[in-house]
């Protein structure tokens, strides 16, 4: 076994956690480039979904749980959006981001009432929480069927984005709202698309997530979430190829610093390239310049 | 009308001394009290020596049909029963008299509002200071007056970066481990360092602070991080200042469990031992200095620039306001007392670690700065108790399971109490944005305005 | 011959492949009210933004009483993109922020008044007098400037009864009227204790009786506080009755400069105003 062979498991984890935070930071970068709102309250739905699947897996087979799950994430972020950002739609961005803050408040301390606080097993998915062997490294299925189903799901959407209506009026709204509501493009309904796509995402990162860490608590979400929306800013907030490249590489990277023995600061080390990235380039790798008229 | 006034604020003066000395003279001579009154067979030595007032009383109480208590004795062991009120309130009586005596003799508005404000003050001490003895150390109200005091501080150091000088900085966790640690570090008593660093042979520091000190430097270790950090992060906007601050925390959380710093930190492990407050005077006071301060700074010249820059950052600048002077500014002082506030939050404790300090504890504090509103200082401290209040205990009872007659009320378990609580907040977020207070603040303008009026009628 | 105050030298100025302001040149000389016009989008609000730091120009280079301000070349993705005559005449990088160039003396209003909302009219004049202080943070805080505070607050009181708002000072700046709002940048502006005064259309949004006002104030200040005013203006009146000389530019380049009467009879002038006919 050489150092290749050492490490291939921490590649292999991280490609795998990559595609998992690039599915969050998809819905983040969305929600960003759409309403420059960071949503708080991200990485709480996709916790949600999580424990949707716990209650929803134990009452009937999974095959009826899965799109269950999907249908009520996705509810959950429209809902979201409806109560507690669309009414400050005119507000001080600021006040939005408080909303955020206090809906991710509420969601974790609504999910600990639920569950009274306890860790809940993740159920366990056929097939993909198999067993592999690749190169002499064992590893669950999920790890190689998340890179793949990522990729697919974003390049579908891009296609989304780029050759549907709604992704036109997507792509005008985040252009400029106030003209796109001019032009008469129904800004509601875009938006609640976004959140709509954003949460639909976070649902299957959800699935692909807890199948790898198998249990799920209440606060569990908070730094997957943070993690994806520093992979958005990575990446250049608002661009969708951004986010998911940034998410790749902070997986990665996070995890050879496991592998390099400093696990404390695999957490720490997101934040750090998180600053570093915002003083040397602060729109990220992809992202547009923005200039204030004076 | 002035000598009337002049004369009414000795005589409270004078009042609250007799009353002050009364109460403390019948705590001193308790011991000859007890010979005199022929209880000294009921009271144990030992009470006396640590003048157990509670013991004293109760050994007294059970026995006093068979005690001789007459004339200036009853009136003595009245005083000593009730020395504590005795004592606040003649301190409280005498801080009043000053006040008056001040009001009266010099007409500048300022330094009657100040007069008036320190009465108030002295009012607060003595009130708590009165409770504190009345319901004992264990009480609720205790708790939440110590916690909720120590909220408004961190409150207040939030609000004035982000309602005063605008800039969304989601770091205040960060400074208050840095604070709580950097307290907790340099105060643990020296023989009690080997037990708590049990796993680092001792630790690396070897020597001990006294607490006041101790309370400085945790405030000076925070300025010295918000400066280095403030250097790069103060030039980004918006939501990736606050992005970048809230990173930052969590660096820094990483960083005090690092291993390797361990002699330092303590690594993982717990710090405790160090001196704690037994009193809920200790961290108003505290408290009330640096709000005191923090106050003095807004209605500076200072203050004014943060508010413009808050208002209009361009309209700022283009009037000689140095931006990044003023965000660093505001920044460093907002961190040197969110780190004081960290220290007397480890105190309140008993025990810091490191991974209590996550980024929720930094959306709490903001949601106290927004319910009690943005720019606004008492807003803050009052939002502060008002948060600490219902989350440690006025909506306990939605915690517990009930009964109506057999019918269990529904929805009524653990946790209930924080889903109630956080709708709440929301419910303020959505439809009460300004929060209580909006950006005014609670004055004593309508104290001393009313004054004024009345003055006039008279003339 | 009085001194140049100010003295603009081939600034350029590119937004990506946008020209604002095309190696223009200008000066303004001590006691002068000297009038920048031209159409919409001509790039007039551009150069005060260069002069007064908020911008970087492209190229070329600023003075100020004698001091050079702004300074630079074309670096980066410029240097494809410039195309400029003086390309290797500057070589120099100097750039200050826009509260160091007001703290040097020039100061300014803005041509979509930007007054500082949540204060009141006292205090929006107060602020602007943080730029003169001698305090620092721990005299401030503990108010052992007190002496400084109160010269502070009578002269803010004074330069009030100036501009005529002494009855307003305690209401919120945003509820004054539009005419009284420009009056109150004014008296921010002048606050700061500027050499060079810098107005950005100060008469927008004012009636006919209003401007006249104005323009009588804007002489008055002049003299009373030994000022040089350099004016963005749309109002033809105003212009033609205050000011020593005038610029016109059109599409960021100098197309005129000269007295009131000369620019009134400049066929290059009317023709950037009103078109010229393509026979």
């Amino acid at each position: 076994m050489g150092f290749f062979g050492r490490n291939l498991p921490y590649l292999l984890a991280g490609i795998s956690v990559g595609g998992q935070y690039a599915l969050i930071a998809v819905g983040y970068t969305m929600v960003y480039g759409i309403l420059r709102l960071i949503n708080f309250a991200h990485g709480d739905i996709f916790t949600a979904a999580g424990f949707f699947m716990v209650y929803i897996a134990a009452t009937m087979p999974l095959t009826l749980a899965i799109p269950l799950v999907i249908v009520l994430t996705v509810l959950l972020g429209f809902t979201v959006e409806r109560v507690a950002y669309k009414p400050l739609r005119s507000a001080p961005r600021m006040s939005i981001m408080i909303s955020a803050i206090g809906v991710s408040y509420l969601l974790q301390n609504l999910m600990w009432y639920v569950t009274g606080g306890l860790a809940k097993q993740y159920p366990s998915i056929p097939w993909i929480s198999n067993s592999i062997t690749i190169g002499g490294a064992t590893t669950k299925v999920v790890t190689i069927i998340t890179p793949i189903l990522t990729v697919a799901l974003v390049i579908g959407l891009v296609q989304l984005i780029n050759h549907t209506k709604i992704g036109m009026a997507m792509r005008a709204v985040s252009k400029d709202f106030e003209t796109s509501k001019l032009m008469g493009i129904r800004i509601n309904s875009v938006i609640s698309m976004t959140f709509i796509i954003g949460s639909f995402l976070a649902a299957v990162g959800s699935m692909l997530y807890f199948t790898n860490y198998s249990t799920v608590t209440p606060t569990v979400g908070a730094m997957p979430g943070l993690k994806a929306f520093v992979a958005a800013v990575f990446g250049g907030i608002g661009s969708i190829p951004g986010a998911v490249i940034g998410a790749f590489v902070i997986g990665i990277c996070e995890n050879i610093i496991k592998a390099l023995g400093l696990t404390t600061f695999s957490d720490a080390f997101t934040f750090a390239l998180l600053i570093v990235i915002l003083l040397f380039r602060p729109t990220g790798l992809f992202g547009e310049k923005t200039s204030e008229k004076v | 009308m002035k000598a009337v006034k002049i004369v009414l604020a000795l005589l409270l003066v004078a009042a609250g001394c007799v009353m002050f000395a009364a109460c403390k003279g019948a705590d001193n001579g308790i011991a000859g009290l007890v010979e005199r009154i022929g209880a000294s067979g009921f009271v144990k030595e030992s009470h006396l020596a640590e003048n157990n007032r509670a013991k004293i009383l109760k050994n007294i109480d059970k026995h006093l049909d068979e005690l001789t208590v007459e004339g200036s004795d009853a009136t003595e062991l009245f005083l000593y029963r009730n020395a504590h009120y005795g004592v606040a309130l003649g301190a409280f009586l005498a801080a009043l008299g000053a006040a008056i005596a001040v009001c009266a003799l010099c007409a500048r508005e300022k330094v009657r509002r100040a007069a008036l404000g320190l009465a108030l003050v002295a009012a607060l001490f003595a009130g708590l200071y009165a409770l504190e003895t009345a319901l004992g150390d264990g009480s609720m109200l205790i708790t939440v007056l110590k916690k909720g005091v120590i909220y408004a501080l961190i409150a207040v150091s939030m609000n004035l970066l982000n309602g005063f000088t605008g800039l969304f900085s989601l770091g205040q966790a960060g400074f208050m481990l840095i604070g709580a640690y950097t307290y907790a570090i340099f105060t643990i008593p020296q023989e009690a360092r080997a037990q708590v660093y049990q796993y680092f042979d001792g630790g690396l520091v070897q020597f001990t602070l006294p607490v006041l000190p101790a309370i400085v430097l945790a405030g000076v270790a925070a300025v010295v991080f918000a400066f280095l950090i403030g250097l790069p992060v103060l030039r980004l906007k918006g939501d990736y200042l606050a992005i970048a601050t809230l990173g930052f925390a969590e660096i820094i959380r990483a960083l005090f469990q690092y291993d390797k710093l361990g002699p330092v930190t303590n690594g993982s492990n717990l710090l405790r031992k160090f001196p704690t407050f037994d009193t809920v005077l200790f961290p108003f006071a505290v408290v009330a200095v640096c709000i005191a301060i923090i106050l003095l700074l807004i209605h500076s010249s200072y203050g004014r620039a943060f508010k413009a820059i808050r208002d209009d950052e361009v309209a700022a600048e283009a009037m000689g306001i140095n931006l990044f002077l003023h965000k660093q500014l505001s920044f460093v002082i907002s961190s040197f007392f969110a780190g004081v506030g960290g220290a007397l939050l480890a105190m309140y404790q008993t025990t810091v670690q490191a991974n209590a300090f996550k980024s929720s504890m930094t959306y709490e504090i903001l949601l106290i700065v927004v319910i009690g509103g943005m720019g606004s200082v008492t807003g803050s401290v009052i939002a502060s108790f008002l948060f600490i209040a219902c989350s440690e205990w006025l909506l306990r009872f939605l915690d517990v399971e009930q009964f109506i007659g057999s019918v269990q009320v529904p929805l009524l378990r653990s946790g209930f109490r924080m889903v109630v609580f956080s709708i709440v907040i929301m419910i303020v977020v959505l439809f009460f944005r300004k929060g209580i207070m909006g950006d005014k603040e609670l004055s004593l303008s309508w104290l001393t305005g009313g004054k004024k009026r009345k003055e006039g009628a008279v003339k | 011959m009085s001194k140049n105050v100010l003295k603009v030298n081939d600034v350029t100025m590119q937004f990506g492949g946008v020209v604002a302001v095309n190696n223009l040149s200008m000066e303004v000389n001590e006691g002068e009210i000297v009038a920048l016009i031209g159409p919409n989008g001509a790039g007039k609000t551009t150069i005060f933004n260069c002069i007064t730091g908020v911008y970087e120009p492209t190229n070329g280079e600023v003075w100020f009483d004698g001091e050079q301000i702004a300074a630079n070349h074309p670096q980066g993705k410029m240097k494809k993109l410039y195309a400029g005559e003086n390309n290797d005449k500057y070589t120099k990088v100097l750039r200050l922020t826009p509260d160091k160039i007001t703290q040097r003396g020039i100061a300014r209003t803005f041509q979509n008044i930007r007054l500082f909302r949540t204060q009141t009219v006292f205090e929006n004049v107060l602020i602007a007098m943080h730029c003169r202080r001698k305090s620092n943070v721990f005299t401030a805080t503990f108010h052992l400037n007190w002496r400084e505070e109160r010269a502070m607050r009578e002269e803010t009181m004074k330069l009030l009864e100036i501009v005529g708002l002494t009855d307003e000072k305690d209401e919120l700046a945003t509820s004054l009227p539009y005419g009284k709002q420009r009056r109150l940048e004014i008296a921010r502006a002048l606050a700061t204790k500027p050499k060079l005064l810098m107005l950005d259309e100060p008469a927008a949004g004012m009636n006919p009786q209003e401007t006249v006002e104005l323009a009588k104030f804007i002489v008055e200040i002049q003299r009373q506080f030994n000022l040089t005013v350099f004016l963005i203006e749309h109002h033809m009146d105003l212009v033609m009755g205050i000011s020593n000389r005038i610029y016109v530019i059109d599409f960021g380049k100098k197309i005129a400069e000269g007295t009131p009467a000369e620019i009134q009879d400049n066929p290059d002038v009317i023709a950037a105003y009103l078109g010229v006919d393509e026979e």
